[in-house]
Formats: C-alpha cells, sequence, structure tokens
C-alpha cells in the first residue's frame, strides 16, 4: 500500500499477449513466453539490452516445473540480466505489475519487463487450484475455485428470476466483448435471446453456478515493459501511467460463510485506494475498468464492492447498459476472464488491457471516447485481490 | 461396393491411368497380375509397355505374367493406401507372389503416384458406424456405460453405445437407461469428431447439451480412436509427453491441528479462542489473523450447528483422497458449529440422503465413523438434525 | 540506487532442524513473527505498522498451490499487503528494499520458511526445475548437477578431497557456536573422506544436511529505522543475475552470472577494491566446493586459485561462513535469508559465541537453479 508518494513517476512502455486457446501443442513453456517477449519488445520499440531486469510469475504445481524461470530463461531473456519471481496465485500477473511499479519507482532499475504465464492444458486445473488448500482437511473437500455461494446469496438478496437474469447479462455482454477481441480465448458468439434457455439448461457445476457462467482454462502468456518517467518519454510517446496500486490478501480459511459477512477484501482495497487518491465516485472518475472476473456470478457482485456501490446499484446499472462496451463504464471490453484464463498472465491482461484502451490501441474492443482514467483488478487466494489505477496524463 | 479404410478395390485400378507416371516407365516391360479375392475383388491386368500403360478387368486363369499378386480385397487395399504394412503382410502369407517379386517392390512404386483416396465428407452415421472399430478396450477397464446420441438435423438420427466388459456395441435407437444422453445438432457432432470445433466451448456455450453423468461424457471420449475421414491428410501429429510427477509428502499436523485431531478420535470439534477478541477458529489456528496473537486455549464448538450456505457440486473432480473421480452431486455445506463466533463458518460433506432437503436455516449434526484413528475420514458427513 | 538508504532493524532465526516432523510451518513462522515484533515493537496497524509483508517460500516444496495462503496469517498479513518472492529468499530482500525506496511504504515484513523433511526427497524436487523433455527424464537435479560443477571446479582450481574436508570441518566449528544452526557435530577430515558419495566427487558430508527452517526480519527507510533499533544495518548494495539454462551453454566452473551481480552490487555500494573493504562474507555453499567457487566469483579469491584459498586461511581473513554457512544446515529456499540474518547479527554484534570484531561491512550470498544458474548478492553496512 502507498501511504506516500512514490519516488518517481512509472510508465507502461510495451505490452505483448500471445494469442489464448485451450491448447498449444506447438509451442513449449519457455517459447510461448518467448513470443510474447518478442510482440511486448516489438510494441516498445525496444531490444532486450534495454531491459535491466525481468520479472516472472505463474503457478508451480499447474505445469510442475520447480522454479520454472530458470529453464524459461531460454525464452524470457533474462539470461545476463537481473531477474525475480514473484506469484501470488489468481493475482500474480497483478502482483508482477505493483513489483515492476515498485523496482522501477526504487531507481534500482530503469526498465523492467514483467512476464505472466499459464500453459493449464500441461496440468489439471482443478486438481491445481484444489491443491491451494491445506492438505490436512479442507484439500478433501474443495473443488478448485467453484462455489455456488454468490449464486446463492444473489439469489436471496435480489430474487432468483432477477439474479439469474444479471448473470446471463453479464455473461453474454462478455462474450460480445469477447467476439471483437481477436486475442480471446472463448468467443461463442452468443446473444441475449439466449439467456433464458442457457441459464436453465447450461450444466451445473455447483449449485446455481453453472458450466456457461464459468472462466475458462487457457494457455497463454502476457508481457508488460515498464520504464521511468525519464526513460519512458525517452523511448516512448505512448506511456500509460500507474498511479498507485494496492494489495489486499487475507487468511486461508474458506470462513466468510457464517452469520455474520466481514468486509470484502475488495471492499476494503477500494476503499482504501480511492481515499488515498481523492476518488469520490468511482463510477464517475474511471473510463474503463478490467477486472478480474472468474465467473458471471462474481462478476456482477464483485463490481458492487470494487465501486462502493450499495444496495442493487450494481444490478441496475447492469441491466440498464452502463457496463456495456458503449455503457457509462465499459467493464472488460476484453471479453475478461471468463474468456480468457491463463491464471498466472490473467490478472496481467487486467492492466495490459486497460492500459491498452488509455492509449486507444485496443483494437476492435476499444471503448469510444477518450479513456483517461482506468482501474484494473486482480483475483486469488482465499479472497486476495489486487487494484491498479492507470492515467492517461501525469496529472494527479 | 465393398469398402476397406473406406476404399473399394476398384477406385485403386480405377485411378492407375491418371496415377500413371511415364517417367518412372522408362524400360519397363511388363505385365502384372492381381488376383483379389473376397468381396470387390476380382482379376486384373495390368500391362506397361514403352511408356504406356493398359488396366483390364479380367475373367478366367492368369497365365504369362511378369508378376501375379495373390491376396484378399482387405489387406490389397490396405497396403495400398499405407494402413496395412505389406512386409508383414507378405511374411505372414496374407499376400503371395508368383514372379519377379523385384517389381512389385521397386519397380511399381516408380511407376504410379501413391494412391490417396478422395476426401469425402464425413456424416454423423460414418462417425457413429465406426465407433466399434475406433474402440480401445484397454481404455474400457472397469467401464459400464451406456452412451445415447441424440442427433438432430440433416443426416442425424438416435444411437446408443454400449460399453461394458472392455467391448463396445453401438446400436439404433436410444436406450432408456443411458448412462449419459449428449443431445446436440448432426452438424455439431461431426464437427467434434473432426475436431473443427472445441469439445468443451461447444458444451459450455450451450451446442451440446449432456444429460445424465457429465464425468462419464469426458471419460467416453478417451475409450475411442480419433475419427478419421478416409482420405483426409492426415496433420502431422506433435509430439506430447505424458508424466505424473509424484513426490510423497509427510505433513506435520504440529500441535494445534495435532489437537483438532485428537478431538476426532473422541467426537469432539476443538476450536483455538483467540485470547484477545474471542473468535473461535476451526479447524484450530496457532494464529488470530485480525489480532495477531498466538491461540493456545481450545474450546469444544457443537457438535450440533446451523447450515448457512448449501453449495451442491456436480462437476466430477478428482477426490484427493483417492485420486478417485467423486460421485455427483455431493453436497458441501457451511454451517456454523454450536458456539462459534458469528464468522467463524466450518465446511464439510453432507450425507447423500438429504441433498435434496437441505436449506440454509436447518439444524445438522455430525456422522462419526464407527473407528475413528484421528484423521479426515473419522468424520464422515453431516445430515439433518430431525 | 536512489540516495535514500534502507535499513534491517531486525532478524529473527528459527533453529534449523532436519526433521521438524512436530511442528507445522505456520508454527515455525508464528516463533519468528513473535521474535522480531518483542525486539522491534512494530505492530500490522494501517497508520503506524508494518502494512506491507514479502514472504518467501515454494508451491513444490510445500506441496501447495499459493504456499503463502497458507500461512498469511501467520505472516500478519491479514488485510495487508503480501506478495512471495518466489525464488531464493535473498532476492526478497532486494525486493522489500524496492517497496520503500520507491516510496510506497516504509516498513516491510520479510520472512520465509521452507520444510525440506516434508517432501520425500529434495532432489525430486528440484530435479521437477528441469525441462519435461530432457532434463528431468535425464534424471538431473541441484545434487547431481553440483557433481558436475565440482569436478570441473577441482580440475580448474586444484581443489581436492583434502580441501574439501578441511572446508568441512571448519564449518562444523563454526556451527558448534552458532545456536541456529542444524549440523553442529564435530567432524575429523578423515570422516569426511570416508562419508559415502554421493553425487561423485560430493560426499554426503560435503553437502548441506535437510534442513527445516523459517527466518525473519523487519526493514525499514532510514526516516524510520531508529524506531526500532538503536542499531540499523544498512542494504547499500543489492544485485543478481541470471546464467543461462542448459549446463552446456555454461562454462560450469567459470562463475559468470556471478562474477556479474558482485560488479553490479559493489557499484552500488561503491565498492571499488572489495578485496579491501570486505570484512565479512556469507556465502550460500550448498556444497563444500561451492564455498572457495563462490569466493572467487565474488573476487576474494583469484581466478583458479581455489586451492591457495583454502590452503592461506583464505576463509579466515574475510570470516566466511560464521554461521557455519549452508553446510550447517538451512533449507533451500531460504538460505540466502539466512546468510542476511547471520550477517546483520555480526554487523549488529549481537552473533553471540561465534562474534567477531571489526565488521564493517559484509556480503551476503545466494545461489539457486541447477550448478548456480542464479546468483544474488547483497551488501550490507553498519
Amino acid at each position: 500500500m502507498a501511504k506516500h508518494k512514490k519516488n518517481r513517476n512509472v510508465g507502461i512502455i510495451g505490452i505483448g499477449q500471445t494469442e489464448y486457446s485451450s491448447h498449444k501443442e506447438h509451442q513449449n513453456q519457455a517459447e510461448m513466453v518467448n513470443e510474447a517477449v518478442r510482440y511486448a519488445l516489438e510494441d516498445a520499440n525496444l531490444i532486450m539490452d534495454d531491459i535491466d531486469c525481468v520479472i516472472h510469475g505463474n503457478m508451480e504445481l499447474f505445469e510442475m516445473i520447480y522454479q520454472p524461470d530458470m529453464w524459461h530463461e531460454i525464452g524470457t531473456g533474462a539470461y545476463g540480466k537481473e531477474e525475480f519471481r514473484i506469484t501470488t496465485g489468481g493475482t500474480t500477473g497483478a502482483s508482477l505489475v505493483c513489483a515492476a511499479d515498485n523496482l522501477v519507482a526504487s531507481g534500482m532499475y530503469d526498465v523492467v519487463l514483467a512476464i505472466g504465464l499459464e500453459k493449464l492444458q500441461e496440468g489439471h486445473t482443478t486438481g491445481g487450484i484444489t491443491n491451494m488448500a491445506c492438505p490436512l482437511w479442507f484439500r478433501h473437500i474443495q473443488t478448485g475455485a467453484l462455489t455456488g455461494t454468490t449464486a446463492s446469496a444473489m439469489i436471496d438478496e435480489f430474487g432468483e428470476e432477477r439474479a439469474k437474469k444479471a448473470a446471463m447479462k453479464y455473461r453474454i455482454m462478455m462474450d460480445k466483448n469477447a467476439c471483437l477481441n481477436p486475442r480471446a480465448h472463448r468467443r461463442f458468439g452468443l446473444d441475449y435471446d439466449q439467456a433464458d434457455d442457457l441459464m436453465n439448461t447450461s450444466p451445473q457445476l455447483v449449485g446455481d453456478l453453472r458450466l456457461i457462467h464459468m472462466c475458462s482454462q487457457s494457455d497463454g502468456a502476457c508481457v508488460m515493459i515498464f520504464a521511468s518517467e525519464e526513460k519512458a518519454k525517452e523511448l516512448s510517446d505512448k506511456s500509460i501511467w500507474i498511479r498507485d496500486h494496492i494489495t489486499v490478501h487475507r487468511e486461508e480459511t474458506f470462513n466468510m460463510f457464517g452469520f455474520k459477512k466481514p468486509e470484502m477484501t475488495h471492499h476494503y482495497a477500494a476503499r482504501k485506494l480511492f481515499e488515498r487518491n481523492g476518488v469520490k465516485d468511482p463510477v464517475e472518475y474511471f473510463d474503463v475498468f478490467e477486472m478480474y472476473d472468474p465467473s458471471a456470478w462474481w462478476g456482477p457482485d464483485w463490481l458492487r464492492e470494487f465501486l462502493l456501490l450499495e444496495g442493487d446499484e450494481h444490478i441496475k446499472m447492469l441491466e440498464q447498459g452502463d457496463f456495456d462496451i458503449d455503457g457509462k463504464l465499459p467493464v472488460n471490453p476484453s471479453g475478461g476472464v471468463i474468456a480468457t484464463n491463463p491464471i498466472g498472465a490473467t490478472a496481467m491482461l487486467r492492466p495490459a488491457e486497460a492500459a491498452l484502451q488509455v492509449r486507444g490501441d485496443a483494437g476492435k474492443h476499444q471503448i469510444k471516447g477518450e479513456v483517461k482514467h482506468a482501474l484494473a483488478s486482480g483475483f486469488g487466494g482465499t479472497m486476495w485481490t489486487v487494484l491498479i489505477m492507470l492515467e492517461k496524463y501525469l496529472d494527479w | 461396393m465393398a469398402e476397406y479404410f473406406g476404399v473399394a478395390v476398384e477406385d485403386i485400378f480405377n485411378t492407375m491411368e491418371e496415377r500413371f507416371r511415364k517417367e518412372g516407365a522408362g524400360g519397363v516391360d511388363a505385365i502384372f497380375g492381381y488376383d483379389i479375392s473376397g468381396e470387390g475383388g476380382g482379376k486384373w491386368k495390368v500391362t506397361v509397355k514403352d511408356e504406356n500403360l493398359k488396366v483390364e478387368k479380367i475373367e478366367g486363369d492368369l497365365e504369362g505374367y511378369s508378376v501375379i499378386l495373390d491376396t484378399d480385397a482387405e489387406t490389397f487395399v490396405g497396403v495400398t493406401i499405407g494402413k496395412v504394412d505389406a512386409g508383414e503382410a507378405f511374411s505372414s502369407g496374407r499376400i503371395k507372389v508368383d514372379g519377379d517379386i523385384g517389381l512389385l517392390t521397386n519397380v511399381l512404386p516408380q511407376i504410379f503416384a501413391k494412391y490417396t483416396p478422395p476426401a469425402k465428407e464425413a456424416t454423423a452415421k460414418d462417425i457413429i458406424d465406426s465407433m466399434v472399430d475406433r474402440f480401445r478396450p484397454e481404455k474400457a477397464e472397469g467401464v459400464d456405460m451406456t452412451i445415447g446420441y441424440d442427433l438432430t438435423g440433416d443426416g442425424g438420427g438416435k444411437w446408443t453405445a454400449l460399453v461394458k466388459d472392455q467391448t463396445c456395441k453401438v446400436e439404433e435407437g436410444l436406450a432408456s437407461d443411458c448412462t449419459v444422453t449428449l443431445q446436440m445438432d448432426a452438424k455439431v457432432f461431426v464437427d467434434l469428431n473432426l475436431g473443427l470445433i472445441d469439445g468443451t466451448a461447444a458444451f459450455t456455450s450451450g451446442q451440446v447439451k449432456i444429460e445424465g453423468d457429465m464425468g462419464a461424457a469426458a471419460t467416453s471420449a478417451a475409450l475411442f480412436e480419433k475419427f478419421k475421414v478416409a482420405g483426409a491428410e492426415e496433420a502431422e501429429e506433435l509430439i506430447s509427453l505424458k508424466c505424473l510427477p509424484s513426490v510423497d509428502q509427510r505433513f506435520a499436523t504440529g500441535p494445534v491441528m495435532g489437537k483438532w485431531f485428537e478431538g476426532l478420535k473422541e467426537k469432539k470439534f476443538y476450536a483455538t479462542k483467540c485470547p484477545k477478541c474471542g473468535r473461535t477458529q476451526i479447524p484450530p489456528r496457532e494464529i488470530c489473523a485480525n489480532c495477531r496473537v498466538r491461540c493456545t486455549e481450545c474450546v469444544e464448538l457443537g457438535p450440533k450447528g446451523t447450515a448457512t450456505f448449501i453449495d451442491i457440486v456436480y462437476y466430477a473432480s478428482p477426490d484427493p483422497l483417492t485420486g478417485e473421480v467423486r460421485e455427483t452431486p455431493y453436497g458441501g455445506p457451511f454451517f456454523m458449529l454450536d458456539g462459534a463466533t458469528e464468522e467463524e463458518s466450518f465446511a464439510h460433506g453432507l450425507n447423500p440422503k438429504d441433498l435434496e432437503r437441505i436449506k440454509p436455516g436447518m439444524r445438522i449434526r455430525p456422522v462419526w465413523a464407527e473407528e475413528r484413528t484421528g484423521s479426515y475420514t473419522d468424520l464422515l458427513y453431516f445430515e439433518i438434525d430431525d | 540506487m536512489a540516495n535514500k538508504r534502507v535499513a534491517i532493524c531486525a532478524v529473527a532465526q528459527h533453529k534449523n532442524e532436519s526433521d521438524m516432523w512436530y511442528k507445522r510451518f505456520q508454527g515455525m513462522l508464528l516463533d519468528v513473527l513473535e521474535d522480531i515484533q518483542a525486539q522491534t515493537g512494530v505492530d500490522f496497524s494501517e497508520e503506524k505498522g508494518v502494512t506491507n509483508i514479502v514472504s518467501c517460500s515454494d508451491d513444490v516444496f510445500d506441496a501447495r498451490t499459493i504456499s503463502d495462503n497458507g500461512v498469511t496469517d501467520v505472516l500478519g498479513a491479514q488485510y495487508r499487503g503480501e506478495e512471495k518472492m518466489a525464488q531464493e529468499g535473498l532476492n526478497g530482500v532486494g525486493y522489500a528494499m524496492s517497496i520503500i525506496l520507491s516510496g510506497h511504504d516504509d516498513l516491510v515484513y520479510l520472512a520465509g520458511h521452507c520444510k525440506e523433511s516434508q517432501p520425500e526427497s529434495r532432489d525430486m524436487c528440484t530435479n521437477l526445475g528441469y525441462d519435461p523433455f530432457y532434463g528431468r527424464a535425464m534424471g538431473l537435479d541441484f545434487t547431481n548437477v553440483a557433481g558436475l560443477q565440482a569436478r570441473a571446479y577441482m580440475e580448474k582450481s586444484g581443489v581436492t578431497e583434502e580441501h574439501l574436508a578441511k572446508i568441512v570441518v571448519r564449518a562444523r566449528q563454526w556451527a558448534a557456536r552458532n545456536p541456529y544452526a542444524n549440523a553442529t557435530e564435530l567432524v575429523e577430515p578423515g570422516e569426511v573422506i570416508a562419508s559415502p558419495m554421493l553425487c561423485d566427487p560430493i560426499r554426503r558430508l560435503h553437502a548441506y544436511p535437510v534442513s527445516d527452517g523459517a527466518v525473519a526480519m523487519l526493514l525499514a527507510s532510514e526516516d524510520r529505522a531508529r524506531e526500532f533499533t538503536d542499531n540499523p544495518i544498512w542494504i547499500t548494495g543489492f544485485a543478481n543475475c541470471m546464467d543461462s539454462y542448459f549446463l552446456g551453454d555454461r562454462d560450469l566452473a567459470g562463475n559468470s552470472a556471478l562474477k556479474k551481480a558482485a560488479e553490479r552490487a559493489y557499484g552500488h555500494a561503491g565498492i571499488k577494491d572489495p578485496e579491501k573493504s570486505i570484512d565479512l562474507v556469507e556465502v550460500m555453499d550448498a556444497f563444500a566446493y561451492q564455498q572457495p567457487m563462490w569466493m572467487e566469483g565474488l573476487g576474494l579469491c583469484e581466478e583458479g586459485k581455489g586451492d591457495g584459498f583454502i590452503d592461506e586461511a583464505g576463509p579466515a581473513r574475510y570470516n566466511v561462513n560464521l554461521s557455519g554457512g549452508m553446510l550447517a544446515g538451512n533449507p533451500i529456499m531460504v538460505g540466502g535469508m539466512y546468510r542476511v540474518a547471520e550477517a546483520v547479527l555480526q554487523l549488529k554484534g549481537e552473533a553471540g559465541e561465534h562474534q567477531v570484531s571489526d565488521v564493517n561491512r559484509a556480503i551476503a550470498h545466494s545461489t539457486t537453479g541447477g550448478a548456480g544458474q542464479f546468483h544474488t548478492v547483497v551488501v550490507l553496512e553498519r
């Protein structure tokens, strides 16, 4: 958490992504990383010599590689350079962005390249996630990241019909966005008239969490390049600035389903971040929000937390199209996590896609109008959250 | 016409003219005789002389030939299109050769371009019909399932595949007791089998509807070889390595979790109690995360409690205890044990008999294993406390 | 490096043992957390306390996806920022320093753990660090590739079995004075030379013992360090360097990554002549041959003269591994953090029975990856 003003400003000067898909038999992990590294260097118009430090992150137990940055070295370009490996579960990609922000702002490095990746096809994803639970107890109970509790809570609060429709509205909105993003993994071409059918016939996973609601399992890598203000101005004319970031973790147990619900980390993080940056009304302030939304139930539910909304404000906004790509506050014009989920990269895709929106370089899924202020979130662990604020101008 | 591997014997002779390569036939003066038995077979005379070719279907005895090849129709087609190993067929006597064998092995390949069967549109029926051939008994050990195919639209129909005792048979119509029934458009079925669309995506987006055991649907794919259209070019197959890294672990329980397991032996739930805020934690923790103080005092909770949230799981995930796919659906209720502080929910399995009835707010009680050893399995599940 | 400095205010080590079967790693981390709080009085309040935590552990060794999720509470990280250095823990020191230098925060709590006794074999874990196509199938792990490197280095430097025995004997002598060390039994050179061969030329007593441990420290900005200690130790240089993955691409006896890391770290600390400027060195000598080899890489022993370095009491001259070093037993992931902790104790004058005098500047070193693929160097000053 930033308690003080940063030592120096940090800009995002390059972004590279592989295409995302359910399988990438044509390349191994190091090759996949290399593809994204090359795209990012190309985007920034740099060569590897310009990079001072590389940061790497993915989950060891998904691909079953111990310290994978050692093998991936042949693709990361870290040879002879400084390197860190930082992982925090689902939030890894966002943590890498925070780390780059810290490392560059510290003055220790001028140009940092961060890599988030996962090749989920090379392991068992749900099994890998289940392994996060304590082997002595909860590992026997957990089913990956699947839970129907949010669906039950929303149905309780807003009624079955409204809640289920809201989840489907969110789901189809995400698919429509994904269809505009050529790199997105799952692009179904869903339409709103399929909502009723899908919400009743899509196979149930857990309770009212159905297959259609759940995020994908993808292979892919995302790379971002960061530079100090001075360097960024010298190297790039399209820098996007990291204004601030916040990380909020909580304990191991999923003990938030009792008689009293604790303040969600999402809400806590947003409250603290907006307070210290003087953001009074996040819906008004931000022009785009790239949110880590693992399911079409968590998506709308978490909008209330992150945007500090109350009651059914978030459902209303969703219903009236405020979060649509041409709405008041577009959410996940990229299609979000439901479309694309290479876990170690997923949380980096959020600030990366948000930065592309600010740059105006998002292509077909570029939202209309100037994007000056962007918000990006990461999610992982037992409700861990990371929030990152991006700005077009250095004027805050 | 009888087809083998999707190709008729006649197809091969009828295409000889177009496959004939003059440049390979220089100096060859030979008459090839073919005596092919079985359905679709017959006798052919192929004359190559002065860089010219003549192919005739004939009756009667074969005489005065440079070489005569005597085989059955299936082997002939198989060897020609590379599905049957020629050397093996020859050594096993399925192919007999009379005359100059060198003409067959050395000269023939130079005279003719390789026969490639024309690609044809696969139908859902082709795919269903080939299932028995594509069945992999070695993958079906212990599998007993009935898979229904309800394919709608053009070229659709209803079929049932029965897999039992490592055999597979396919019947017309839908059986009444299918383990799982797959419903989709026939076109989607064909595209899926040809790998043109992604299975998970088709399933997720609702193009494929699955009734019954989802896990069975997932495992059934592995029971069959991939369907291939006769004559289609095979893409270069990339090699992937399969391995299951395994490192045995021995997890310490320490004094805190140790106390918990001791408690289970005596049908007791021990929670740690925070010395500062009074929060109870189950399973117990070394520390109260909120107050950041060590917890040493233990209190007994429950054993009964109140359900707060109910998760009914339909997704067939592996059971970490056994590695087997868990039977679905199963219940995973969250509940508050009596005496717990208000944020401290607990979760465990549910007695399957209560799956339909369980609701938030209901009272629940633990059901213990008869023999308890201080482990997870000491507690069978919770059930409604009527 | 930025002109502001970062201090290590306090360090806490859990005693290393070969099989801490009676304690979860959560319990180990709680012990060091309490130790740090007792020493410094630091809390985790939003206003003045620690709000950023850096942890170090490993998913494969813990057999847990997101290993830091299991220990968030004993890191004090409830509703606080926490990030895991999923790499050798000494890099966590560098990262924690960056959080403070960036201005994001002025305090960082850094803690790491590893229980090598939990998996059936640590070599099976490090075997998973090799690519699944070739290296892993060949059976490479951190011990047997060290064997390859040991052979190459001994040939180059003239280091013999007798030299290695000397190193081990000395390590145990110092370890016996270190209350946190694992292998503290004194040994004779003959025992070392007679100990069973693990991976030729590495014998069992040349290899660090399987160890469980946890270690923590509190870092603070220059402005706040004295709130927590009268005796802050300053991090004046940090650098690391990655070498190539394939063993065949490297000169195994060449120290190329370590030389670069050392050169950069010295540069940050303004060290021009390391031989004259460094009073104490803690190197990560997981295997005996590594002690002289890493000293060469650090520029404190002439290239290829490891034999003379041992013969002429080089280790005593530079106060190398007065803790007993890795040979006395620290687990792999946090071995580098223990090096820092020991160097800090010496600089503070709090090393107890193994304290030496006049230590003003010390080096902590760590390595990870097979045969030293990756090296980290930290310069610490009083």
